[in-house]
């Protein structure tokens, strides 16, 4: 009796830490996704003061590690990438570093703010509760896929972010 | 030998925080309506000059006219305050002009009954002004049943009258939409953009100086004239190498010169001074009116600003 109940604690342990492995594999293999920051931006139309509504196509062996990166790599676009202007009354947004060395200069502060569960997650929302259209749900090769989500990115909280950061300057500063 | 150290150090500190703290001149900034604008909805005054007709905008009949005009200046004045850099509002600078002139008009001194000196030129310069127009034209577009807007922005230089900053382009046509609401979306789609090129134009002054207009004039009854020569040298050349040494990076154009005048364009002056004080044009002008002043040339000359970005030396007297 006494011995069975140990070989279920022992058989319970190794269930848990063999979940608790491959959660971690998969966030790895989510972030290892985004960590080339392969990702497309577009916009989707105009949205509340201070916000921009935008499509981010994240790319992905499984369609699951690109939606969980999204939100990430819509953070990343507003501040490192812009988008081109189009339809819906969209005019091209630039982003808010100009400068493409500043990623390296502030290495950790943005190690920290794209980081799981990093900052980033302030400055983003979803916008269609995290359904993806059947048409943004692209198969581009035999192992890959291309997702689109649809997120609100908190444009003017964010730059007032970086600019406090003394990352950016504000249109005020040195006057 | 400690106090010396001491006061030394202090000297240091007091240097650095001047210059470290400084802040440079900050620019006004007023949106306009742009004549095209004020043309097409009828917002104009005629007058003869001559025999020749004449229109001009009437600001203040388009600001007691139009809801969507002042909708959508109050769109972009909230947008830039957010920015930190709260426009003028033209209306109320036009309404305070009106005050201004109607109270000096009645004032009189208490003591001989003598009213406020105004010359011809003050009256010219009692404008509604800033050192940055943003100049502003909507469209509203019709195509059947659909809407769109046209929206227009240009930040003009009131000095160099150079557009340095803008944002355009038409909203997406709507059906259902009413035209405040399209309006508003333009202002929102429009605005990143234009402050961006704003900023880019910020940068550029911090880098490189101000870019100012810098004018030499002679009064009619000055014997002297610009082609006067000092030590083997004319007047005109003595003055273009005294910008070459003063400018920042010696980056100036002499776009005109004349025995009677002298225009510099594109003068690249200093945000702050040696003592780390933020200059404009008159207070860089006021050193070659010093200079000219001075031994050997001892011109007496008289000193006339226009904002941060224009300034004139009129030779010959005060």
């Amino acid at each position: 009796m006494k011995n069975n109940s140990k070989n279920l604690l022992l058989l319970l342990v190794l269930l848990v830490f063999s979940f608790n492995v491959n959660a971690q594999r998969k966030k790895n293999k989510a972030n290892k996704d985004t960590k080339v920051w392969r990702y497309d931006v577009e916009c989707e139309g105009i949205a509340k003061q201070g916000a921009k509504l935008v499509k981010v196509w994240s790319y992905s062996k499984n369609p699951k590690h690109a939606i969980s990166s999204a939100m990430k790599n819509a953070v990343h676009g507003m501040i490192f990438k812009g988008y081109a202007g189009g339809g819906r009354g969209c005019t091209s947004f630039q982003p808010l570093v100009k400068d493409a060395a500043s990623e390296s200069k502030f290495k950790t502060f943005f190690d920290a703010f794209f980081a799981d569960g990093g900052e980033y997650m302030k400055y983003v929302s979803s916008a269609t509760d995290g359904s993806i259209a059947p048409g943004d749900r692209l198969k581009i090769s035999k192992r890959e896929y291309k997702i689109g989500v649809i997120v609100n990115v908190m444009s003017d909280q964010l730059r007032k972010r970086l600019e406090t950061e003394g990352i950016i300057k504000s249109l005020s500063s040195g006057f | 030998m400690k106090n010396i150290v001491q006061s030394i150090f202090m000297l240091c500190l007091l240097l650095i925080g001047s210059v470290g703290f400084s802040q440079a001149k900050k620019p006004t900034l007023m949106v306009v309506p742009s004549d095209v604008l004020c043309n097409q909805n009828g917002w104009m005054k005629t007058y003869n000059n001559q025999g020749n007709i004449v229109k001009v905008p009437d600001y203040k009949r388009a600001f007691q006219e139009s809801t969507y005009l002042l909708l959508t200046i109050s769109k972009i004045n909230e947008l830039m305050a957010e920015r930190g850099f709260p426009l003028k509002n033209m209306e109320s600078a036009l309404k305070t002009l009106e005050s201004n002139a109607a109270e000096n008009a009645m004032r009189s001194s208490k003591e001989t009954g003598a009213a406020v000196n105004e010359s011809p030129i003050d009256q010219l310069k009692a404008i509604a002004k800033a050192d940055i127009i943003l100049q502003l034209t909507l469209t509203l577009n019709k195509t059947g049943p659909k809407k769109s807007v046209t929206f227009n922005l240009q930040g003009l230089d009131s000095y160099t009258d150079k557009q340095i900053a803008s944002a355009s382009g038409t909203g997406a046509p709507s059906f259902s939409a009413e035209i405040p609401v399209l309006l508003e979306e333009a202002v929102l789609a429009h605005m990143d953009n234009f402050t961006g090129s704003l900023q880019n134009h910020f940068d550029d002054m911090f880098e490189n100086g101000r870019e100012v207009i810098v004018r030499i004039q002679k009064w009619d009854d000055w014997d002297g004239d610009l082609e006067s020569e000092y030590e083997d040298e004319e007047l005109g050349t003595i003055i273009e190498d005294w910008m070459a040494d003063n400018s920042v990076k010696g980056r100036f154009s002499t776009t005109d010169m004349t025995e009677n005048m002298a225009l510099f364009e594109q003068v690249r002056i200093p945000l702050f001074n040696e003592k780390g004080r933020a200059i404009d044009a008159r207070r860089f002008v006021k050193k070659l009116s010093k200079f000219l002043k001075n031994s050997p040339y001892e011109i007496p000359n008289k000193l006339v600003m226009k904002g941060l970005g224009r300034a004139t030396i009129i030779l010959g007297g005060k």
